[in-house]
Parts: structure tokens; sequence; C-alpha cells
């Protein structure tokens, strides 16, 4: 795909988040204020990062996208229709904090789970797991089972299972917050890769104010007490992104921008 | 020089490659020390009793040894009524603990009174289900039979249902949420989510009602019309002072829930092979 025409696509706008408020009752009976009067645009192809330390509600919002949880007030729409409408369709890949990963099946069968439950074929099942398993270099892996594998390919699995059902939009809640750096690292080269390649709209969930810069064309920053969005950061690092570009000035000055449009100043 | 030689001790118990060999030598070192002990009737002077009440182990093999076709007759019955009973009980028992799963709302409380029906002694049971099978069939041997057969039944049912309950609804965190997102259906996730994440649990209500059917059927046995089962033998030759015969059918007892757990054991291992790290 050229870049003009990828340029073209951002303009779209897919989801719009309009006046989204959030309330829970806690134990203690108080009205808990998680998402106060969040407002949101995001472009088809984007790959947006929501920043925030815990308590701010980003999850709550991202499960809020995913029709996992239903807003107080306000509402979601994407492409004009409501997250209900777009989850039926089954357009959400989604990963999770952990991989979710069903022990009994092996790698290969994990990644045909939704393909399975969208009744595809078994050869076209087979031939979009192996494609799949092959993006995130696990293809020596298929027969072995989730118990078999590290933490960080597990989490592998998990991803290639996203994307394997060709989602409109991919939505991660802090999917590499329990691995270690190194493998961190890895991941997210592979995940702007694969991003790269196919395009899809990218929520991303986590609390690393780095990951959130290096990976990112916008970070929306969340403060807590009531969660609100504080700041949108355009990150102008070019793309493809490199590890080098973490040493650069502009990165670390991207970052401290990041971290000082939190509200209430340090956390 | 003392130090250096405990060091080399410890550390060959502790090595991982020896330790698996040293957790089947350990109990079958014991094993065979309280048989010395038996057999030289060092155990009987301990005991204060003596070579009649306690027959020596090779008195109880030679006993075996000769009643053989009697003893398997009896351990037919026996482990027949253990087995349908286990059988019937734990489908019953997973029935229950599904249509609980389908009905969320009464299914947790009607699970409660379920688990109640294993706090009934099967001592209490066993005459109960004796009386209530009085007209069921003409032939004795068969009444008696279906008697036994429903006391394991109901102790197995509430030890399958519980289980089974926990392995339908304790599911891997968020893997409901990935199920929602991907819109399948109840009975889709019940069929790809919840059936498979039910078995290792299965497995865990087997391994109690596997010898507590055993322990059922003997039991039940001692208050059956029809003479019949290795339970049964036990009584009648304790009432009759042949203790080494009865000793004979308790080590047979012994075998019976070791073998069949055994069995277990092996079907679990060939199950769940997959899901051990």
């Amino acid at each position: 795909m050229s870049e003009m025409l990828k340029e073209e696509w951002k303009k779209e706008i897919e989801i719009k988040i309009d006046d989204v408020c959030m309330s829970f009752k806690d134990n203690s009976g108080n009205d808990v204020q998680a998402l106060n009067h969040i407002n949101l645009a995001i472009h088809k192809g984007e790959f947006i990062s929501l920043l925030g330390p815990s308590g701010c509600g980003k999850t709550t919002l991202l499960r809020t996208i995913a029709d996992l949880l239903e807003p107080t007030t306000g509402k979601v729409r994407i492409s004009g229709m409501t997250p209900k409408e777009i989850r039926l369709q089954q357009k959400f890949g989604i990963v999770f904090q952990s991989p979710v990963l069903f022990e009994w099946r092996t790698v290969k069968k994990n990644v045909e789970l939704p393909l399975e439950i969208m009744y595809w074929s078994k050869e076209e099942r087979s031939k979009q797991a192996d494609k799949m398993l092959e993006l995130v270099g696990l293809t020596k892996f298929a027969d072995h089972y989730p118990k078999q594998l590290s933490g960080g390919m597990q989490q592998r699995v998990g991803i290639a299972r996203a994307f394997g059902i060709k989602p409109n939009i991919l939505l991660m809640d802090e999917p590499f917050s329990a691995l270690d750096e190194f493998t961190k690292e890895k991941l997210h080269d592979d995940l702007l890769k694969m991003w790269r390649e196919t395009n899809k709209t990218v929520i991303f969930v986590t609390h690393n104010i780095q990951e959130a810069v290096y990976l990112s064309d916008k970070v929306c920053v969340l403060s807590p007490h009531p969660g609100r969005l504080s700041a949108v950061v355009d990150i102008d690092l070019e793309r493809p992104r490199n590890i080098r570009m973490k040493e650069s000035q502009h990165f670390t000055d991207l970052v401290a921008k990041v971290r000082n449009s939190f509200e209430g100043g340090s956390l | 020089m003392i130090k250096r030689k405990k060091n080399v001790f410890v550390r060959f118990i502790t090595n991982p490659k020896v330790q698996p060999f040293l957790s089947v030598i350990l109990p079958v070192a014991l094993g065979l020390f309280i048989f010395i002990l038996w057999q030289t009737q060092v155990l009987h002077k301990l005991l204060h009793t003596d070579t009649f009440t306690l027959p020596l182990p090779s008195q109880i093999n030679q006993i075996i040894g000769d009643n053989i076709p009697k003893i398997i007759t009896n351990v037919k019955s026996t482990v027949l009524v253990a087995v349908i009973g286990l059988t019937i009980g734990s489908l019953i028992g997973y029935l229950i603990a599904v249509i609980a799963t389908v009905f969320p709302k009464w299914g947790a409380g009607g699970l409660s009174i379920v688990a109640a029906f294993n706090a009934i002694p099967i001592v209490a049971l066993a005459p109960v289900m004796t009386n209530w099978t009085k007209d069921v069939s003409k032939d004795a041997s068969v009444r008696s039979m279906v008697a036994k057969i429903l006391v394991v039944m109901i102790v197995s049912i509430a030890t399958m249902s519980v289980n089974a309950y926990r392995g339908l609804n304790d599911l891997p965190v968020f893997s409901l949420d990935l199920m929602k997102s991907y819109a399948a259906k109840r009975r889709i996730v019940f069929l790809k989510l919840r059936l498979p994440n039910s078995v290792p649990y299965i497995f865990t209500a087997l391994r109690v009602g596997v010898p507590s059917s055993v322990i059922s059927a003997i039991v039940s046995e001692y208050f059956a019309e029809y003479i019949t089962g290795v339970g049964r033998q036990i009584r009648e030759n304790i009432v009759i002072a042949q203790y080494a015969t009865a000793w004979a059918y308790i080590a047979v007892a012994c075998i019976i829930g070791i073998s069949m757990y055994c069995i277990l054991m092996i079907f679990e291992g060939i199950l769940l092979r997959n899901r051990r790290s």
C-alpha cells in the first residue's frame, strides 16, 4: 500500500467516543466515577495508546469500546454502528493481559478457535492458522500445547489468534505487562510489523510511557479519580520505528511531554 | 569428615533424578518392614494378640491361593456394584452440574442440597435402600444388587456434581470475555470452553469417587439380603470366627481399591497429559 493511500485512510474517523461516563458502586456503596466525560475520535488504521496509572479507567474505556461493558451515559460509535453490532459481526480482535490460551488445544488449534466459532471451513482454518503462526514466528510450535511454551511465546499465540480473524479493530489490554524487557522489545517490533502489514486500527492499553510512545501514533493520557482524558499527544516519530529511536533526543522529549501531561503533575 | 558424608547424603536425597524413585521406594520399604514384623510375630507381641485373631501374611496368602474361584465370584459382584453405581452416579452428578450451570440463578443453591447427600453415612443409607427395593424383583440377588448400586450411586452423585460444577464454572480469567468478543453463543461457550475445562475436575471427583464407591459397595453388602461380595464375606467369616478367611477378603478388598485407583490414574495420565507443563 502506498504511503499516500495510507494517509488517506487515516483521515477517516473509525471510532467515535462521545461523552462517555461510567460509574460503579464500590463495596461500601459509594459511587465511583471510572470514566468522566470522555470524548475521543480514532482514525482508521491508527495506532492509539490509552496510557495511565492504575485506576484511571483505561481498561474500562477499552472494554466499553469492545462491548464488554456498557457506558452509564454517552455512546461509542464504530463506523456508524454500535460496539455491540461490531462485536456480533466478529470484527474485534482482543488480546488480554494474560494469553487466555485453552490448555487442551494445541497452539494451532488455539489460533483456529475463533475461526471455528465463525464457521470457517477446515482447510481455510488450517491455512489461516499456519499463516498467522508464521507471522509470529511460531510455525515450529504449532503442535505444542500452551504449557510447553514460555510466557512470551504464549502471548504471541494470543496475538496470532487476534490477527487471525481479520478484525477491523485490534484491542490490546496491557498485553506485554507480564513479560520481561527483552521479550517485550521483540514483541513490540513484531506487533508493529504485523500492524503495518495489515493496516488495522489498534487501541493499546498500557501503563508504560516508553512503550506507549514507541508504539503509537497518538498517546491518550488518562488521569485517575475520576478517570478522565487529560491530553492527547501526537507522536511524530518516523515509521517504521526501530529500537535505536529510543536513544534519540526526540524520543526522550516526547516521553517527557507525555509524562508532564498527567494532571496533578508527578504521580 | 562426618560433615562431608552428610552433604553427600543430603545431595543424594534431594537430587531431582533420585526423588521419584525415593517416593516409591520409601513407602514400599515401610510396607515391607511392617510385613516382616507381622510375619515374625513381633507385631503380635506389640499388639498383645495372637495368630488366630491376626493371622500371619503367609496364612492369608495360603487361603487366597486355595479359594481363588470363590474369591473371583465375590470380587466380580463387588466390582460390578462399585463400577455400575459409580458410572450411573457420576453421569447423574455431571448432569446436575450441567443443569445448575445452565440455570445459574438456582443452580448453586440446588447444588448445596445435593452436596448434603455427601454427609449421609453409608451405614444409614444401606439398610434403607434394602428396604426400599423389596419389591423391585422376585429374585433376591437382583433386588440386593439394585439396593447396593443405589447406595454407591447416591454417594457418587454428590462428589461428581460438586466438582463438575466447579469445572464448568471456574474458567480461565478473561476466557468468557474472549468468547463474548467472538460473539460465541451459549451453546458454543459450553462445548468449546466449559466442557473441556471440566475434564480435570471430573478426574478430581473420580479420585474420591473410585475408592468411596468400593467402600460403599462393601459396606452395603453387609446389609444386603443376598449373601455375596467381598464385604459380605468379611462379615460372614468374622461371625463364624474364621479370622484368617476374613483377613484374606480384607486383603482382596484392598487390592480391588488399589487396582481401580491405578486404572483411573492411567486414564488420567493419558487424557490429561497435555495439561501439565
